[in-house]
């Protein structure tokens, strides 16, 4: 390809204002001296300039408050959310904590209780055992009865 | 880059800047989404739908970055799930019945200046939108793109997930298969 079919090829685009100004240069200087290519720049400038001044279309009076409307609701829904996820991992590391707690709290009772009441206590992993079991039963039927009401929420929004 | 604003206060939580940003973008988001499905019904269900997402999403967008590119790819990437779904050949071909069918007292006009003007320069733009909705989506779309939205070609790049080459490409064959179609109807440039 020579260089005039290179630059003919620019024109549409040097009317569009979409070259990198080293091409602006070339088109600029070859079309001083090539009048087939500065009567096709011509050419595409009315089309460009009636590209530029085309009419915005109007979007319906209503559409911005009704988008408005539905994004702050999603907005909302996903701010409770984020707070739901929130106050559920402090819940889960609250039971962690507790468990914790609970563990020592039991081998210590459990060893004076021991001494003061001899054998009774001595199997004190079963009541933690239990205890615990009976901890992570409850978080888990909180946690599926909250799971169905969200549920049910979502599917009315 | 200059940071948005409005983006850094949607990204904390400000409805009142998400309302900033809506009436902001609405005339060129809207336009942008009509060039491309040239439904009104759809594209004020794509505007909607894309500001849905922008909420969803809001949070994992870099604030550094350009807000419009951001934008419009999301309105781009709705649109085109919603043709594939609906009407997947429209990704392709021309279709009839379109955006530019609507009345002309719908639309913002130019700086006219007599009825004459007014009059001429209307026409001249409902032949001109008509040639540019007759052609594929990709070429609508780079067109809406450069010439509606003023956007760089790096930006169209951007938007379109393409290469800078490959847009600038795409824009050239657009403008050329625009002025075929307006040639091939008004022969000798009585579209002028």
């Amino acid at each position: 390809m020579n260089e005039h079919d290179k630059i003919r090829e620019l024109l549409a685009l040097a009317a569009a204002d979409a070259l990198t100004s080293a091409e602006k240069k070339q088109v600029a200087e070859h079309v001083r001296s090539c009048i087939a290519c500065s009567n096709e720049l011509e050419a595409w400038r009315p089309i460009a300039s009636e590209l530029r001044r085309l009419p915005t279309p109007q979007p319906s009076s209503w559409l911005v408050q009704a988008t408005l409307a539905r994004a702050e609701a999603k907005f909302t829904e996903q701010a409770e959310h984020a707070w739901n996820r929130r106050v559920m991992i402090v819940v889960v590391a609250f039971a962690w904590l507790l468990t914790i707690a609970s563990w020592l709290v039991f081998h210590v009772v459990s060893g004076r209780f021991e001494r003061l009441l001899g054998q009774q206590f001595s199997h004190t992993w079963i009541s933690f055992a239990a205890f615990t079991a009976l901890e992570w039963f409850a978080g888990g039927v909180a946690a599926v009865m909250l799971a169905i009401r969200q549920g049910g929420e979502r599917r009315l929004a | 880059m200059a940071v948005d604003a409005d983006v850094v206060r949607l990204r904390r939580g400000d409805l009142n800047a998400l309302s900033d940003l809506i009436t902001r973008y609405q005339n060129r988001l809207h336009r942008y989404l009509l060039r491309i499905v040239r439904q009104p019904a759809e594209a004020e269900d794509l505007f909607q739908q894309t500001w849905l997402r922008v909420v969803e999403k809001i949070r994992s967008f870099d604030a550094s970055r350009n807000f419009d590119a951001w934008l419009f790819t999301l309105a781009r990437n709705l649109a085109i799930d919603h043709l594939r779904r609906i009407r997947p050949e429209s990704l392709d071909e021309p279709l009839a019945n379109s955006w530019h069918s609507e009345n002309v007292g719908d639309w913002i006009s130019g700086k006219d200046h007599t009825p004459l003007d007014h009059a001429l320069a209307a026409e001249r733009r409902t032949e001109i939108s008509e040639a540019m909705a007759r052609l594929p989506m990709m070429y609508r779309e780079v067109l809406a793109l450069r010439f509606e939205d003023e956007m760089k070609i790096e930006e169209i790049a951007q938007v379109t997930a393409v290469p800078v080459s490959t847009a600038k490409s795409r824009l050239r064959r657009s403008l050329e298969q625009l002025r075929d179609a307006l040639e091939a109807r008004y022969p000798g440039g009585t579209w002028q």
